[in-house]
């Protein structure tokens, strides 16, 4: 039993990883009709980014989580400005294709600047584990879970009652209405960039801070399609709950059936899930006429 | 005849006109000419050349298919590689280990890739677009992991060995012979792939791409048409995948990352995407391009070279990422648009209006 809840608990820390990174994906889907493929390869270069900040100042590890989130807001803005902003207006089709053209680029020149060789993020947390309720974990791993649920609970408030959020989801349901309302289109699709890039920025540090910074950093961000989808591509919140789900069923997956195993557990769950939910768990359904 | 009168197609104002298997006479010579010096190829070149003319053809072959899917029936797939390797293992283990001939290993890999696509197929069957390109990414991924588990059949991480034997009592194992069956076989599929375009079910899967729910509501049974049109393009990349196994006679699972996916997805943007031509144009460019790169950055020797020699994956990824955000972004029509234009205004000069 104890193994049992081990697993479950560390699950619900990666999870927030991912879910993290779930809610950065809904966020550009929920306001631009877009799913991002370069949203683990903007991770990335936000984290090696940081960490360069961090090592550079020498400051304690936990001040990369207060940098990243305004380096992913530059990182976001630059890359919805150089990439999507010239292709507005195109289908979207076209503009899944850039940000598949952009997810290569940007990992390949991540790599040809830092170099291939794994890092350890500076001056990593304490390695103690902290037991609360006969729950073993690290403190990054709590600070995960903390940060998670604010972000969480962040986005909702935000996309429900504040303007701007209000404004997104008008933009998502139908861009020519939201322009005629008088919502500026242009700053709503580089807003939602700026935000997931820096949801994404905060994952990719804790993951960086708890495991190591290196070239394949961007394949936590493709394990983070599974939770998306499982959320529900249009859903934030449902994203987040997704990110969890699938962080437990990894851990279990890794724990109990074969460890070769718990690294496609995600993707197998999806493309089961999506045979009965096409639209994920939380997601909307379609509806839609001649 | 001017140069420019071997082009004219002009639009097609009459349904002979579409049902047409070349659009004149001259497009037809133009054809010709060009399967004349691609199998004259071997004759002069050498064995470098040659394993690059080979590739691009193989890539062509996949390309093609590839087509069929995400250019006709407007599906994102990211599940390239998967289909690509599920051909090249299954061909790999009827030549090597059942002691088959590629005649035999053909028709295998590509049966074997159209029944896995169904497998993702089905379950991504009420999915559209955006969804469907993560199960088929998914799937890519899924298919990696197996092959690495699945060590008697496929050889795990060390790879697996593929004898090349003989076909029709004609000994396959020289380059030159490698070269004229993929040329062969892209004839064939070029063939096939036209046919299906101009005949009901091309203009069914057209009619999905456009508007999927007035296809239902005129009578196209939109999941069968879309599982057929999946089923055709895997059937075409699997066939693609075991002549790369012929050729490349050692397989890894390296070879079939999602680096693959995205270079095909790339070929047929680059191409110009729909259509066939642009796909082995665009396969050509985007094969060559990381050589010619190559070859490019060795003229400023020194430190460049050796950048470039030291991580040609990463200079490769970039150089795809470049193109497609390029090409989407100012030649949204591919190679063959480009083309196309380039035609037009030579016709115009120099009286454009």
């Amino acid at each position: 039993m104890q193994y049992f809840t081990d697993l479950v608990v560390s699950g619900l820390a990666i999870g927030a990883i991912y879910g993290l990174i779930a809610m950065a994906f809904a966020c550009i889907y929920k306001a631009t009709g877009v799913v991002n493929f370069a949203q683990g390869e903007v991770m990335m270069l936000i984290t090696y980014a940081t960490a360069s900040l961090v090592g550079l100042g020498q400051w304690p590890f936990w001040t990369g989580l207060m940098i990243a989130p305004f380096v992913g807001i530059a990182v976001g803005l630059i890359a919805e400005r150089l990439v999507i902003r010239p292709m507005l207006g195109r289908p979207p089709f076209a503009i899944v294709m850039a940000t598949i053209g952009l997810a290569v680029l940007l990992r390949s020149v991540i790599v040809l600047f830092w170099g291939s060789e794994p890092r350890e993020f500076p001056g990593r947390g304490s390695e103690t584990v902290v037991r609360i309720f006969g729950v073993g974990l690290y403190p990054v791993q709590f600070l995960a879970l903390a940060i998670f649920a604010s972000a969480g609970i962040g986005c909702w408030l935000f996309l429900r009652y504040n303007r701007i959020g209000i404004a997104m989801r008008a933009t998502a349901i139908s861009e020519h209405v939201a322009m005629l309302m008088g919502v500026d289109v242009r700053r709503i699709s580089a807003l939602s960039w700026a935000g997931a890039a820096a949801l994404s920025g905060l994952a990719g540090v804790l993951f960086a801070t708890a495991a190591y910074v290196g070239p394949d950093l961007f394949a936590v961000g493709l394990k983070a399609f599974p939770a998306t989808i499982l959320g529900g591509l249009d859903a934030v919140t449902g994203s987040a709950v997704g990110g969890l789900l699938i962080g437990v069923t990894e851990n279990l997956v890794g724990g109990y059936v074969d460890s070769a195993l718990k690294e496609i557990a995600g993707f197998v769950v999806i493309i089961l899930v999506l045979m009965l939910r096409p639209n994920g768990l939380f997601g909307d359904r379609d509806v839609e006429r001649l | 005849m001017t140069l420019v009168s071997l082009f004219r197609a002009g639009p097609p104002t009459r349904h002979a006109h579409q049902l047409r298997l070349l659009p004149s006479p001259a497009a037809g010579l133009a054809v010709l000419a060009a399967i004349a010096l691609a199998s004259a190829l071997p004759l002069v070149a050498n064995a470098f050349v040659l394993g690059y003319a080979t590739l691009v053809t193989i890539t062509a072959i996949g390309a093609v298919g590839f087509t069929i899917l995400v250019g006709w029936t407007g599906l994102v797939s990211l599940g390239y590689a998967g289909f690509f390797a599920i051909g090249a293992y299954t061909a790999g283990y009827v030549m090597t280990k059942l002691g088959g001939s590629i005649l035999l290993a053909m028709p295998a890999a590509a049966a074997a890739a159209a029944f896995a696509s169904l497998l993702v197929g089905v379950p991504s069957l009420r999915l559209k677009g955006l969804y469907l390109a993560i199960t088929t990414l998914a799937f890519s991924v899924i298919v990696n992991h197996a092959v690495l588990l699945a060590k008697p059949v496929t050889g795990g991480s060390a790879g697996l060995r593929v004898r090349r034997g003989a076909a029709f009592g004609v000994d396959l194992t020289s380059d030159r012979a490698i070269y004229w069956i993929c040329l062969a076989v892209l004839g064939l599929s070029v063939v096939l792939a036209h046919n299906i375009r101009r005949g009901f079910i091309g203009r069914a899967l057209f009619a999905i791409r456009d508007y999927e729910v007035a296809a239902r509501v005129i009578g196209v049974n939109v999941v069968a048409y879309k599982l057929l049109s999946f089923a055709m393009s895997s059937a075409l990349i699997g066939v693609a995948g075991a002549l790369f196994a012929l050729h490349m006679r050692y397989l890894n699972v390296e070879s079939f990352e999602l680096i693959l996916s995205i270079e095909a997805v790339s070929i047929v943007i680059v191409g110009g995407l729909g259509s066939i031509a642009g796909a082995i144009m665009g396969s050509a460019f985007i094969v060559l391009l990381p050589e010619a790169a190559r070859t490019v950055f060795s003229w400023f020797g020194g430190t460049l070279g050796d950048v470039f020699s030291s991580n040609a994956q990463e200079i490769k990824g970039a150089i795809y990422g470049l193109v497609i955000i390029l090409f989407l972004r100012f030649a949204p029509d591919g190679l063959v648009g480009a083309i196309r234009r380039a035609i037009d205004a030579a016709k115009r000069w120099p009286l454009a209006y």
